[in-house]
């Protein structure tokens, strides 16, 4: 029990916190500059702002494959939102820059169909993967930090914004070291002391320990936080990676356990398929 | 500022179809499979569901079909809802992909339940290989 009552109390005050954000977020004060009357302007004062006047970013956000996330019917719903407010969609995604080296490695694991992804092994994805699992994440912004709490493995950040450093006692992680700062009215995250057991996106997205990774959060409507990434790697990448996506506000979701240990079969499956299927003989990696 | 530009399908898309792994590691997207027959038993489990099936052939032979399909976080943000939605002994149609290492395993994605209403229950088939 003595071991329960330390994860007990580390919940509740975890949930104290969260609340009393909660709360303050609730009521945020109006004090929205007035801008010129364009339209990213009209959009800059109708967003939410904190009491230093920065935006909040503070909700429950989703991203990603949403179709995943909330079925095809509200997929397809955003979508038509989308077309009516004439947003457009982006193009697809550039290809990670991978030197020949990393794009060889990469290579192999495609080959092996993505049978080595950390993720499907219950670990802890890192920066950017864990933000984009079909599971929503919840921003909670205070005076001096801002907590991201993420349903998936049940991982947080915790991201002073008040302009510390990053300590110099790092140890190498799965999510890294996150310090975050504002330039006008997006904040950018900035994230180093990354392990090499994550993969960044897709299968084979493999990085070094010199991953550096940049975020910027803007919330550019009410509804929406857009979010730019760029992932740098000089071991692995011949230029930064730069990718996009948007969050999506849900105010009537909340966040769920996900244990994903709890009853992992394709621990099984993929040792049986390891011996037998001839896929795995023949592609060997690291 | 440019106006605000939404991603269809954005960053990590392919990457994120996946709720767990990479399909292709374990199921094959070129063999689709389609049943109907009894539910036995669901496990209402992370980091998937699972559920068991059994078919009846012409014969009258049952054959027991076990299914994997979404994390029940993903599942009841598709409307499902746990022991009421699917229980054991509803006649159920399931679809899917048949697995590579079991002859009666597969990944599910639609199930069509006793009244007709068709639910999302698993991923579309990924290559794993994107």
């Amino acid at each position: 029990m003595a071991r329960h009552t330390t994860v007990t109390t580390f919940l509740v005050a975890a949930l104290v916190s969260v609340l009393g954000s909660v709360l303050l977020a609730q009521n945020p004060p109006k004090t929205a500059p007035r801008g010129r009357a364009t339209a990213a302007s009209a959009n800059a004062q109708k967003i939410p702002r904190a009491a230093d006047g920065k935006p909040d970013l503070s909700g429950i956000w989703i991203t990603g494959a949403l179709q995943l996330l909330v079925g095809e019917e509200e997929a397809n719903a955003i979508r038509r939102a989308d077309a009516a407010a004439g947003r457009q969609p982006l193009p697809r995604p550039e290809p990670p820059p991978y030197t020949p080296a990393a794009e060889a490695k990469r290579q192999a694991y495609v080959a092996r169909r993505g049978i080595d992804d950390p993720m499907a092994r219950c670990f802890l994805s890192g920066v950017p993967r864990i933000t984009t699992r079909p599971l929503p994440f919840q921003i909670v912004q205070m005076r001096g930090q801002v907590i991201l709490l993420y349903e998936a493995h049940h991982a947080f950040r915790i991201i002073p914004t008040d302009g510390r450093p990053h300590p110099d006692d790092i140890e190498p992680s799965f999510l890294g070291d996150s310090v975050a700062r504002w330039e006008g009215d997006t904040l950018v995250v900035d994230v180093i002391g990354f392990n090499e057991k994550t993969w960044l996106a897709g299968v084979g997205t493999i990085h070094s320990d010199k991953l550096h990774v940049t975020e910027r959060y803007t919330r550019d409507s009410p509804d929406t936080i857009r979010y730019e990434v760029t992932m740098d790697d000089p071991e692995v990448f011949t230029k930064p990676w730069r990718q996009a996506e948007i969050f999506r506000l849900r105010p009537n979701e909340r966040l769920r356990e996900y244990e994903c240990i709890e009853n992992n079969e394709d621990l099984l499956r993929f040792e049986k398929l390891l011996q037998t299927d001839p896929t795995f003989q023949n592609t060997p990696t690291r | 500022m440019k106006p605000a530009v939404i991603l269809a399908f954005g960053l990590l898309g392919a990457a994120g179809l996946s709720a767990h792994h990479s399909f292709a590691a374990e199921y094959d997207g070129t063999k689709p499979v389609t049943v109907t027959g009894t539910v036995a038993k669901i496990d209402w489990t992370n980091p998937h569901i699972h559920f068991y099936v059994d078919v009846k052939d012409d014969a009258g032979v049952v054959t027991q079909w076990k299914f994997e399909g979404y994390p029940p976080n993903m599942l009841v943000r598709q409307g499902w809802k746990r022991d009421v939605t699917m229980k054991p002994g509803d006649s159920v149609t399931v679809f899917g992909w048949r697995a590579r290492t079991d002859p009666n395993l597969a990944a599910s994605r639609e199930v069509t339940l006793s009244d007709g209403r068709k639910l999302a229950s698993g991923p579309p088939a990924g290559t794993g290989g994107q």
